[in-house]
C-alpha cells in the first residue's frame, strides 16, 4: 500500500463515519418527535428542516473553506498564512453563529406563521425554535472545529466528537423529550452539539496539534473561506430548493397521497451525503499535494477517491435495486399499491447512485483546488436545475416513473455538461482533474516502508534517474542521492521497531525540488543545530547546511520536509 | 561490490568499486583486513558514491592504522565521494593522495 493509501484509508471509516453520523443526526429529531409525539411531531421537524438546511450552509461554509485553504497553505509550507487563516476561520464561524442566531431569534414568530399551520404545530415548532437557538452558534463552531481536526490529521477526535454527539443527543432527547416535548428535543440537539464541541477541542492540547492561532482579523479572508467552500456548501441549499419543488410537483400532478413515495425518494437522495466521506477523507492529503503543486500525487489520491466512490455508489445501488424493501419500511409505507410504486422508485432513482458519487467527489475536488465556479455549477445541475427541469418532462411523458428515471439521469447528465463545458473552455484532457500533464512527466514519486534495503534502493535509483536520463550533473545528483539515503536513514533510526511509511517526490520542473513525507515520531530533519548523536546525524546536519532552502512542517499529522537544490 | 587487494611490500592497496551504502557498508567493513601492513592504500577510483555508513568505516580503518603506528591513504577519490568528506569535514582528517 502507498503511503497516500494508507493516509487515506486511515481517514476514509472516521470520514463516512461522520458523514453516516450527520445523516442519521438528521433523522434522529425526526424519528424521536415523530415516535414520542406523534404525527405533530414529524411535522413539526419536517417544518423546521430549511432552517436546520441554513444553519449547516453557514457550518459547511466556514468549516470546510478553512480547512481547504489552510491545507493548501501548508502545503506550500506557508504556516504564518495558514495560521492567520485558522483565526480568521474560527472569527467568521463565531460572526456567522452569533448572526444567525440573532436572525433567527427575530424572524420566529414571522417565519412560524408563514409555514401555514395551527394549533398544536404551530405552538410546537415555535418552542422548538427558541430552544434551537443555540445550536445556530454551536453547529458552525463544531463543524469548523471538526474540519480542522480533519485537516491536522486527527480523524480519531473527529469520530469520538461524531459519537459522544450521536449518543448525547439520543440519550438526552429521548427522555427530555418525553418530559418537555419539542423543547426537550431541541435542549438533547444542543447538548449534543456542546459535547461535540468539548470532545474536539481536546485536540488543541494533543501533542500532534499542530494549529497555532495567532492576532489576525481580515474581512477578506472571511470572503476567500466563504468563497472557497460555496460549492460544497451549496448542495444544502440545492437540496432544499430540490425537495421543495418536487412536493410542490408531486402535490400538483399525482396528488397528496402519492407523497409517501416521494419520500422514499428523497430518503435515497439523503443517503447520498454519506458519499460525501469519500471527499472528507481525501481533502487533508488532497489539498496537501494541490498546495505543493504535485500533480503526480493529486492524481493519485483522486483516482483512489474515484474508485473508492464508484465502489460505494456501485455496493448501495445493487442493495437497493436487490432490497428496495429496506426504504421502503424504514419512511413507513404500509399500503400494497403506494410499496409497490415506491419499490419501483426506489429501484430507479438507485440507478443515479454511482452518478452522484462522482458528483459528490467532483464537487469537494474543485473546492479544493478553489475553482468554486465548477463546484457550484456540478452540484447545481446534478441537484437542482436538472431534476427540475427534466422531472416535468419526463412525467408529463413517462408518468410517475418518468420523474424518477430523470432524478436518476441528472447526476450523469450534470457530469457530462460540466466535461463538455470543461473541453470547450480549456480544450481536451483538462477534464476533469486540471493537471498540468508537463509537470507530471517532470516528476516522480517513490514509496516505500523503512528498511534498509528499501532506502538504498530508492536512493540508487533516484540518483541513476537524475543524473543518466535527466542529465543532471553528477555532484547534484549523487547528492540528492546522498539526501534521500541519510534522511531516510535518520527517520528509520528515529523508529526503532517501527513500521514507517515514507513517500519521495523529486520535481524538477524549477531547480529540484525534493519533498519528503513519512508517517514517523514527528521531529525537524532540516534542523541544522540539532544535537548530532550518530555520524548519519551530523552528516545530515551538515547536508542541512549545504541546501540553504530547506522547510519541516508537520502536516495532516506526519513529518513533511521539503529541500530545493 | 566489488574489493580487490594486491601486497607491494609493506603497502598494502585495496581497490573497491560499486557504491558504499548502507547495505554494502558491511562488505566493504569484511574486506577491510590489514594484516601486518604499515601502508595501506584505499582506493576509490570506482566508487561513485558514499553514505554515511562509509564515512564511518573511512574513520574506523584510520584510527586503526593510526593506533598501530601505520598509515592509511585514500587515492582515487571521485568528486562526488570528495564533497560528502568536504561537507563533514573528514577531508582535513583523513589523508587523501
Amino acid at each position: 500500500m502507498t503511503f497516500a493509501a494508507s493516509k487515506f484509508a486511515k481517514f476514509l471509516p472516521t470520514a463516512t463515519f461522520a458523514m453516516a453520523v450527520e445523516y442519521l443526526m438528521g433523522l434522529s429529531d425526526s424519528v424521536i418527535c415523530g415516535q414520542i409525539i406523534g404525527e405533530d411531531g414529524l411535522s413539526v421537524i419536517n417544518l423546521m428542516q430549511p432552517v436546520f438546511n441554513v444553519v449547516s450552509f453557514f457550518a459547511l461554509l466556514v468549516g470546510t473553506g478553512t480547512s481547504v485553504l489552510y491545507a493548501m497553505e501548508m502545503g506550500r509550507f506557508d504556516r504564518r498564512r495558514a495560521s492567520e487563516l485558522l483565526t480568521q476561520g474560527l472569527w467568521s464561524a463565531l460572526g456567522f453563529g452569533l448572526l444567525l442566531m440573532g436572525a433567527l431569534a427575530l424572524s420566529r414568530n414571522a417565519a412560524t406563521a408563514a409555514f401555514g399551520v395551527s394549533g398544536a404545530v404551530l405552538s410546537g415548532a415555535r418552542e422548538y425554535w427558541v430552544w434551537f437557538l443555540p445550536c445556530a452558534v454551536l453547529e458552525p463552531l463544531s463543524f469548523y472545529f471538526s474540519s480542522m481536526c480533519y485537516a491536522d490529521g486527527d480523524g480519531r477526535i473527529c469520530a469520538g466528537a461524531y459519537t459522544a454527539q450521536l449518543l448525547g443527543n439520543c440519550a438526552l432527547s429521548i427522555p427530555l423529550t418525553m418530559r418537555y416535548g419539542f423543547a426537550g428535543c431541541a435542549i438533547g440537539t444542543t447538548v449534543g452539539h456542546l459535547m461535540a464541541l468539548c470532545v474536539l477541542l481536546m485536540h488543541l492540547r494533543r501533542e500532534e496539534n499542530s494549529m497555532a492561532f495567532v492576532r489576525h482579523f481580515s474581512f477578506k479572508d472571511t470572503w476567500s473561506i466563504c468563497a472557497c467552500a460555496l460549492g460544497d456548501a451549496s448542495i444544502r441549499l440545492c437540496q432544499a430548493g430540490l425537495t421543495l419543488m418536487l412536493n410542490l410537483y408531486v402535490i400538483s400532478r399525482f396528488g397528496e397521497g402519492r407523497l409517501p413515495v416521494l419520500a422514499a425518494v428523497l430518503a435515497i437522495l439523503g443517503v447520498s451525503e454519506a458519499f460525501d466521506g469519500v471527499a472528507t477523507a481525501a481533502q487533508p492529503l488532497a489539498s496537501v499535494y494541490i498546495g505543493e503543486k504535485n500533480d503526480r500525487l493529486t492524481r493519485r489520491i483522486m483516482r483512489l477517491a474515484s474508485c473508492v466512490s464508484a465502489s460505494e455508489g456501485l455496493l448501495l445501488t445493487l442493495l437497493l435495486v436487490a432490497f428496495p424493501q429496506l426504504v421502503v419500511s424504514m419512511v413507513g409505507i404500509t399500503d400494497p399499491s403506494l410499496a409497490d410504486a415506491a419499490r419501483t422508485a426506489v429501484r430507479i432513482v438507485s440507478l443515479g447512485l454511482v452518478g452522484t458519487a462522482f458528483v459528490m467527489l467532483l464537487n469537494s475536488y474543485y473546492t479544493f483546488r478553489v475553482r468554486e465556479g465548477l463546484a457550484v455549477g456540478v452540484t447545481a445541475l446534478s441537484t437542482f436545475v436538472l431534476p427540475v427541469a427534466l422531472a416535468p418532462a419526463a412525467g408529463w411523458l413517462f408518468g410517475e416513473r418518468g420523474v424518477w428515471s430523470a432524478l436518476a439521469v441528472s447526476p450523469y447528465a450534470a457530469i457530462g455538461i460540466v466535461a463538455a463545458y470543461v473541453a470547450y473552455r480549456c480544450g481536451r484532457g483538462v477534464f476533469p482533474l486540471f493537471l498540468d500533464r508537463a509537470r507530471i512527466r517532470r516528476s516522480r514519486v517513490y514509496d516505500l516502508v523503512l528498511d534498509a534495503k528499501s532506502i538504498c534502493d530508492v536512493s540508487a535509483t533516484v540518483g541513476r534517474f537524475l543524473g543518466t536520463r535527466k542529465g543532471m550533473d553528477e555532484r547534484k545528483a549523487g547528492l540528492v542521492s546522498l539526501l534521500v539515503e541519510e534522511t531516510l536513514m535518520l527517520v528509520k533510526d528515529r523508529n526503532p521497531g517501527r513500521r514507517t511509511h515514507a513517500e519521495i517526490s523529486v520535481d524538477w520542473s524549477n531547480g529540484v525540488v525534493i519533498v519528503v513525507r513519512d508517517d514517523g515520531i514527528l521531529f525537524d530533519i532540516t534542523d541544522a543545530d540539532s544535537t548530532a548523536s550518530s555520524l548519519r546525524a551530523y552528516l545530515v546536519a551538515n547536508l542541512m547546511v549545504e541546501i540553504p532552502a530547506r522547510r519541516n512542517m508537520t502536516t495532516t499529522g506526519f513529518n513533511r520536509n521539503m529541500f530545493r537544490l | 561490490m566489488e574489493i580487490k587487494t594486491n601486497t607491494d611490500g609493506s603497502t598494502l592497496t585495496i581497490s573497491v568499486s560499486g557504491r558504499v551504502d548502507t547495505v554494502t557498508a558491511p562488505e566493504l567493513e569484511a574486506g577491510l583486513k590489514f594484516g601486518d601492513a604499515k601502508q595501506v592504500v584505499l582506493d576509490l577510483a570506482d566508487v561513485p558514491y558514499m553514505s554515511s555508513a562509509g564515512l564511518r568505516l573511512l574513520l574506523t580503518a584510520h584510527k586503526t592504522m593510526m593506533a598501530k603506528g601505520g598509515e592509511l591513504k585514500i587515492a582515487n577519490i571521485q568528486p562526488t565521494v570528495k564533497e560528502v568528506l568536504d561537507i563533514t569535514g573528514f577531508s582535513d582528517i583523513l589523508n587523501l593522495v
